[in-house]
């Protein structure tokens, strides 16, 4: 499996793309996007339980745009630190604050204002005051050294060109013995560089 | 996730995230799935 994707595009141009199309979904979830959003799509398709999302503010769960299910791989430790990375509106992040509780603490990672701008509503809104948003890019963690007991994610770490990049960082700030548990695209054929060098194509 | 420094890396349960989207025809034509890994230090 190939983890880096050279690429004749400029990488700030990607990320700047990236960036403005998920202001758009946060700033109108219903509009024409080519993926799908929000909790009956998180249930229908990606097997999150839709009494728990329910409970959710829909400020955070209908901007969701997850490619998958993290929270399969098994339920996240009381009192752990968990860090989302490409935490968006913050669906996952409630979630994982549900399963910690307030004796562990949710740090989710976003560099999109207008999703971090719903999601630290939110976390208000349920009364989280373990759970936080920081912006950042996930290759420049404001994280210390071994602080992490758990990373998730769900569909982002695909947007970076460098991903081994982004594996060392995540290794850096993940605490011996424990773990990533995240979600991601993955994809069954090599691409042609035509293929690589289409933006549209990397931010969906 | 190896190169990294990661240990036992694993991937498991697949998604057809992108079933019913406008996307569904490319997505076929790439192979692309949603899928889980984990990994441990």
């Amino acid at each position: 499996m190939a983890a880096v994707c050279p690429v004749g595009f400029n990488v700030a141009k990607l990320k700047d793309e990236v960036r403005q199309t998920y202001a758009s979904v946060a700033l109108n979830p219903g509009g024409d996007f080519h993926f799908h959003r929000g909790p009956e799509y998180a249930a229908r398709q990606l097997g999150y339980d839709a009494a728990e999302l329910a409970k959710l503010p829909r400020e955070a769960t209908e901007p969701f745009a997850g490619v998958g299910n993290p929270f399969k791989m098994g339920p996240l430790p009381k009192g752990a630190t968990v860090v989302d990375i490409g935490s968006g509106a913050g669906m996952d992040c409630l979630l994982a604050g549900g399963q910690v509780g307030p004796a562990g603490q949710v740090v989710g990672i976003d560099m999109t204002d207008e999703m971090l701008a719903r999601a630290r509503r939110s976390a208000a809104e349920m009364g989280y005051a373990h759970v936080r948003f920081e912006k950042a890019d996930m290759g420049a963690l404001p994280l210390d050294d071994e602080s992490v007991d758990v990373v998730i994610s769900n569909g982002v770490i695909n947007l970076a060109p460098d991903k081994p990049a982004v594996f060392a960082e995540l290794y850096r700030v993940v605490r011996p013995g424990g773990r990533l548990q995240f979600t991601d695209i993955v994809i069954g054929t090599e691409l042609s560089e035509d293929a690589r060098n289409n933006i549209d194509l990397w931010t969906g | 996730m190896a190169e990294a420094g990661f240990r036992n890396a694993a991937s498991r349960d697949i998604f057809d995230s992108f079933l019913g989207s406008s996307k569904e025809a490319t997505a076929r034509k790439f192979g692309v799935l949603g899928a889980n890994f984990i990994a441990y230090k």
